[in-house]
């Protein structure tokens, strides 16, 4: 298992839109058990269901874990994902 | 617009209207419910984009793992199945009401709407509306899918006693022009009865009449091809604003000029023939690309942002500016827009043409004070100007728009900006080219009056 923390830049968060392209990028490594967490809970990023019921806002912090399939890779795809995220 | 036409009562949903669904019997499972709504929204053929869209963010729901692993916890704790449905339907319901955004509040609406189609299916409670034309459908509410049943060219206004201004009834009705009336004590109406609609965003006051009045264009900003469709379909004259980011960010690579291409492409054809105003790539130090590492900046907003950061990295901009010229020769009779972002020099239009190499148009973002205060040079090397609102408010005022201790000050219908605006505008006039706004102050009805004395040419709104 690998994991990372980040932040969300984002000044509108984690809206529906980047969530299902967040949920997409997930699944798409087959294999990869992918969780996010904020210092709350902790959620199955492949479900965009639970990603939006964190309700996470610019400044939040959440930690990435990935188990299983090319956890590395996995791991560096979501946090790029959610470091760049722009509205 | 206030319209009167006779109520069609609209109760067709248990979740709006329980007393539909007592007394009923259970015909089959979740797990039966649960395949045959999937196979109903899977087959849900819509012409309508944005009705379609309700589906397949719909059919996204349903099979998302946690609302099964919800209803199956709620039965293996040993609930009857439709209480275990609704009691996971409440828990997820819930877990959204208390997230503080109203837009992602909205969302309980499909969530509840999914709920609903199972819980139905699962009654076996199907029931089909014949609206006559010109009636005013009167609801409790309306959720996503009920939004897409309806025929809004045939109907004269819709009043309903809950819903918000984000819902999708509330979007659709105004895009079509449909008025539509929220948080109306509804009882006591009945079938046939004549009721009226006040809907103060529809009609000759709204914004669209306005311009349209005026004789000058309605653009509309895309962010994606679908938005392109609905744009068109919805009778804008064009796209004032193509944000072209959704294509760099969210990759490990830089898109290749032929992957850029077939999506310019794409979205000329859905033009229609109709201008496209594409932006080039916007992005600095707050929105990195993940190919492309930049140094951190203590100020990113006075950084290596826009146009310059384009500059600095040619081969990305030669790419970009090759793939839409290429889509531009791609497709016959198609009118493409280049526009330049972040625009402070004379030297940086000229940087880009010679770099273009095209006979296409090309124009510039006024958002920056130096483009307002130097707008006759940068009129004399460029096709035309749209003036990018959010950000000049920003630079003009000199405060932060994310910053609630200066948000007082943010006000794009300050003095400055408007002084601004009407700056920009008489430089374009004088150079004899086009000037447009596409910032969200074209969408703020409180501004249509001043943006059309001051000359705007065009007004793109973030939606028809």
């Amino acid at each position: 298992m690998v994991s990372a923390k980040t932040v969300i830049n984002a000044p509108t968060g984690l809206h529906a839109r980047p969530a299902g392209e967040l949920v997409a990028l997930v699944k798409s490594f087959e294999g990869s058990a992918v969780k996010l967490a904020t210092a709350v809970r902790s959620v199955n990023a492949a479900s965009m269901l639970s990603l939006l019921s964190l309700g996470l806002k610019a400044g939040t912090e959440v930690e990435i874990t990935v188990e299983g399939g090319r956890e590395a890779e996995a791991l560096a795809a979501v946090k790029a994902f959610i470091d760049n995220l722009a509205d | 617009m206030v319209v009167r036409g006779p109520a069609y009562l609209w109760n067709c949903h248990p979740e709006a209207c329980p007393e539909l669904a007592e007394g009923r019997e259970r015909r089959i499972s979740f797990s039966e419910a649960y395949d045959q709504v999937r196979r109903e929204l899977a087959a849900a053929a819509v012409p309508e984009p944005k009705a379609a869209e309700v589906f397949a963010a719909h059919l996204e729901i349903l099979e998302d793992p946690m609302l099964k692993e919800a209803v199956e916890a709620e039965l293996e704790a040993g609930k009857p199945e439709l209480e275990a449905l609704d009691a996971a339907c409440s828990g997820i319901c819930a877990m959204f009401s208390e997230i503080d955004d109203e837009y992602l509040r909205a969302r309980v609406d499909d969530v509840r709407d999914v709920f609903g189609r199972l819980r139905n299916a699962m009654l076996g409670i199907s029931r089909r509306h014949e609206v006559p034309a010109g009636s005013v459908i009167v609801a409790e509410e309306l959720l996503p899918s009920d939004t897409a049943e309806i025929d809004f060219s045939s109907i004269a206004g819709i009043l309903c006693r809950r819903g918000s201004s984000t819902s999708h009834v509330c979007i659709i009705a105004h895009s079509k022009g449909v008025p539509i009336q929220l948080g109306v004590d509804i009882s006591g109406i009945s079938d046939g009865d004549l009721v009226s609609v006040d809907d103060p965003m529809v009609g000759p006051s709204s914004i669209e009449s306005k311009v349209r009045a005026a004789g000058r264009k309605l653009y509309v900003n895309a962010g994606s091809v679908d938005d392109i469709r609905a744009a068109i379909a919805a009778g804008a004259d064009g796209i004032g604003l193509f944000r072209t980011e959704f294509l760099f960010l969210g990759r490990s690579a830089m898109p290749t000029r032929e992957e850029q291409k077939a999506l310019y492409k794409e979205a000329l054809e859905a033009c229609a023939g109709k201008p496209l105003t594409v932006r080039l790539l916007d992005v600095g130090g707050d929105k990195a690309l993940p190919y492309l590492p930049m140094p951190r900046e203590d100020n990113p907003f006075l950084g290596l942002r826009g146009v310059r950061f384009l500059l600095a990295h040619t081969e990305l901009l030669e790419a970009q500016l090759g793939a839409i010229a290429d889509a531009a020769s791609a497709v016959p009779g198609s009118q493409v827009r280049v526009m330049i972002p972040m625009v402070c020099t004379v030297e940086e239009i000229r940087r880009v043409r010679e770099m273009l190499n095209q006979p296409l148009e090309l124009g510039i973002m006024v958002e920056t004070p130096a483009a307002v205060l130097d707008a006759a040079s940068l009129a004399a090397e460029c096709d035309f100007f749209s003036i990018g609102t959010n950000d000049l408010t920003q630079y003009v005022m000199a405060a932060d728009r994310g910053n609630s201790a200066v948000a007082g000050l943010y006000d794009p219908m300050s003095p400055a900006v408007r002084r601004a605006v009407e700056l920009a505008v008489s430089a374009a006039h004088a150079s004899g080219i086009p000037v447009g706004i596409c910032g969200e102050l074209a969408s703020d009805p409180r501004a249509t009056d001043f943006l059309l004395s001051a000359g705007l040419d065009s007004l793109s709104l973030s939606r028809l």
